[in-house]
């Protein structure tokens, strides 16, 4: 019977919960390490989960026909995330529903992993306005960390170095060369895919390799889905968090032919670091929707010719020059949609599944800067842009 | 597109579907480490299914608008065919089974699975002729356009297209987008490689190994925009080679003389119809586009010529006498290129291609 009503509540919590922004999470204070910490570690009894809503990305389609029809229409997911924090280590815990277990391993060219990923904001003078949601945008890094679902096994060149490969057929030649690569692979023999990038933008996503992330991720897979959990150092060269943490996840369905910008994310959260200040205007940004007029808005966005560039529903014809809006809603702030409307170079987002054709720029180059090829509408009255801003937040997928 | 375009020509009048350059490609490239199932040099019959199966039909490429098109990733069980082995051992024994020699798995398709079948009917008019393919190094390649982390990129020194190996995470649109198939994904290391054009050849004045061993001498080797090579003489003067699928819009690079020379179709009764040729036009036009015409008309020209007079500069191009005209690459060119980039003039290799053309030492900053 508990079980029952837990359930029924939670349902009536995720049903009201689609209508607003995420609420914050609390990152518990604990005690123990958590350098080494793992899904089934029992520190986790003392995080609170908070529900967190996951939307398809929508904004640019790439050119995979096969996973394209397959992500059509795709659904948004909810997630369940946790948080913990020591001294110098936050912790984070997701749970998401996938019913199929895909783990990319022998030799195959379709299949796809499962995966998720956490993107922090990265160092900079002025930590707000946040970076763009999909890998950040000039001037505003993100860290992006990145696990894949692998098992392990044995396979040559574990360390993805090409330069030490030999032929194998040329025994006589290579006999000792290939003993010495026998045992360094032995030693190696560990696909896991877990690794952090940073990025100020699209195409800009660069890997962290020099160790300078200090970093653990992992994923489980169980009866109700996928539990991935992540600890990284609270500062870095990097990052540097304490109080508001923004953080946005996101997930990958392998099953969907899913990778790269074929997933479900968030918007930007926030998580406060218990028993430190939280910065309350960051929390309020991420937390409270416009108290702009969305019909009024719909009105507005159609008067002043929003969907000649963008899609702006699944209903309109896809358009090549902007990218498409009919998801913006989930995954963005309201501050960002409103920073967008009146200033369009302060984060450029790529056309919808252009790529890097010269035929339909997403930018111009002025002396060095990528300038958008969208129009400022910034003699729009403030009140048209917040009405603009509550349309475009109703822009969304709905929870599958 | 890049400073200087090396490129190469391929005479499918001379080609006999040996298989030689596939192996050279094979052993020096493809042969170890997940990049068994790749041929990145392949030679097929045409018509035929190719490699991997139906690939023309696969999508990838621009549209007349110059828009990517989308694209199927082929699957490698069923379009490229997983690589057999056989048992030898078994045939050192003295058995009475006959079934003992077996391949390792049950093959159910490969490269080649169609080789020499063709089309028409035996014997009034059946033909075929042997396809090789590389990587084009197009000039506007629609994996580079596909690839949504800058990891695929043309060299400025000689539009040489390479995957950076640090920056490509495996996501295979590139195969998508390539309208020829002729990038492949490395399951081993999860990321993306093809041909190379060979240029840790190239750099110390050597051609690629499939130009190199190929015993019809088809292959002719040079920058486009050197007016001594025969590969600018065959593709500018003469305009008698013309890129594979010109509809693609990717701008290939390699040039292809079209087959000219086929035998004349039989009756019913076996005899032979004068005038006839098995070889439809359409379907070269289909490979060439329209220039195929104008290519012919010029081969077929030059051809009744040298045999008239016996002075021919093309045919004698064509009969490739010495590989030193046949292969234009300025070696010096490259250690001029290695000397403004601050490097070892002559260095064995790109050193892009291992450690990332973006990637910094010490991460990010």
């Amino acid at each position: 019977m508990n079980k029952i009503l837990t359930s029924l509540l939670s349902l009536g919590l995720a049903c009201s919960a689609a209508l607003a922004a995420d609420a914050a999470i609390t990152a518990v204070k604990v005690t123990d390490s958590l350098n080494a910490i793992k899904a089934d570690s029992a520190v986790w009894s003392k995080a609170k989960f908070s529900s967190v809503t996951l939307y398809p990305q929508t904004a640019i389609e790439m050119n995979d026909k096969k996973a394209n029809a397959l992500c059509e229409n795709a659904k948004a997911k909810k997630a369940q995330v946790a948080a913990l924090y020591d001294g110098s280590t936050i912790a984070l815990m997701v749970k998401w529903a996938d019913g199929t277990k895909d783990v990319q391993k022998g030799p195959t060219s379709t299949e796809y992993s499962d995966g998720f990923a956490v993107q922090f904001a990265g160092v900079t003078a002025k930590p707000q306005p946040l970076p763009y949601i999909g890998m950040g945008s000039v001037g505003r890094p993100v860290v992006v960390h990145l696990q894949k679902a692998t098992e392990k096994v044995y396979e040559p060149n574990g360390n993805k170095d090409v330069s030490t490969q030999i032929n194998r057929q040329q025994t006589g030649v290579f006999e000792k060369e290939l003993a010495d690569y026998d045992a360094k692979v032995v030693a190696l023999a560990n696909t896991d895919y877990e690794r952090v990038f940073v990025g100020e933008g699209f195409r800009s996503l660069t890997e962290i390799k020099d160790g300078s992330v200090k970093s653990q991720s992992a994923m489980v897979h169980g009866a109700s889905g996928w539990t991935g959990t992540l600890s990284r150092s609270l500062k870095d060269d990097y990052v540097n968090l304490s109080g508001t943490v923004p953080v946005s996840i996101a997930v990958w369905d392998g099953s969907k032919m899913g990778r790269n910008g074929l997933k479900n994310l968030s918007a930007w959260i926030a998580i406060n670091l218990d028993g430190q200040k939280s910065n309350a205007a960051l929390v309020a940004d991420l937390t409270t929707d416009s108290k702009g007029d969305a019909t009024k808005g719909k009105a507005a966005a159609e008067s002043n010719g929003c969907n000649g560039c963008h899609q702006m529903t699944s209903a309109d014809p896809k358009s090549f020059m902007a990218p498409s809006l009919k998801n913006v809603g989930g995954y963005s702030t309201a501050s960002y949609l409103r920073e967008s409307i009146v200033k369009p170079s302060a984060a450029i987002v790529p056309g919808y599944n252009r790529n890097a054709h010269s035929n339909t720029p997403w930018y111009n180059l002025e002396k060095g800067k990528r300038i958008s090829t969208m129009t400022d509408y910034s003699h729009l009255s403030k009140a048209d842009v917040e009405d603009i801003v509550a349309y475009l937040k109703t822009l969304k997928a709905e929870v599958e | 597109m890049s400073k200087r375009q090396l490129a190469m020509v391929m005479d499918l009048n001379k080609c006999i579907g040996c298989q030689t350059c596939t192996v050279a490609c094979k052993t020096q490239w493809t042969n170890r480490n997940g990049r068994e199932y790749m041929y990145w040099n392949n030679v097929e019959t045409y018509p035929g299914t190719g490699y991997p199966k139906n690939w023309m039909e696969l999508g990838g490429g621009f549209d007349a608008a110059g828009d990517l098109q989308p694209g199927v990733i082929p699957n490698l069980e069923a379009d490229y065919g997983v690589p057999w082995d056989y048992n030898y051992e078994s045939l050192m024994t003295d058995s009475a089974d006959h079934n003992r020699f077996q391949p390792h798995i049950s093959p159910t398709w490969g490269p080649n699975w169609d080789e020499d079948q063709g089309a028409g009917a035996f014997p009034q008019d059946n033909y075929f002729f042997y396809l090789p393919r590389i990587c084009n190094h197009c000039t506007n390649p629609g994996c580079l356009s596909a690839c949504p982390r800058d990891a695929i990129f043309k060299r400025e020194q000689d539009g040489v297209v390479l995957v950076d190996l640090d920056r490509c995470q495996g996501y295979r649109y590139c195969i998508a987008g390539c309208p020829y198939k002729k990038i492949y994904f490395n399951p081993k290391i999860s990321k993306s490689e093809k041909c190379i054009l060979c240029f840790p050849r190239i750099e110390q004045g050597l051609p690629p190994a499939c130009a190199q061993q190929c015993v019809g001498r088809i292959r002719f080797v040079g920058f486009l925009d050197d007016e001594e090579s025969q590969v600018y003489k065959l593709v500018h003067q003469y305009k008698v080679a013309i890129g594979l699928r010109p509809d693609y819009g990717t701008q290939p690079n390699v040039y292809y003389v079209p087959p000219t020379e086929s035998p004349a179709k039989f009756d019913a009764e076996g005899k032979i119809i004068e005038g006839s040729t098995r070889l439809p036009i359409e379907e070269l036009e289909k490979l060439f586009g329209k220039e195929v015409h104008g290519a012919i008309k010029t081969l077929k020209a030059e051809m009744k010529k040298r045999k008239e007079t016996g002075v021919s500069e093309l045919m004698d191009i064509l009969i490739a006498y010495q590989h030193a005209d046949m292969f234009r690459l300025d070696n010096n060119y490259y250690q001029e290129v290695a000397k403004e980039q601050k490097r070892t003039p002559l260095a064995p290799v790109d050193t892009r291609y291992i450690a990332g053309k973006f990637t910094k030492a010490g991460g990010h900053h």
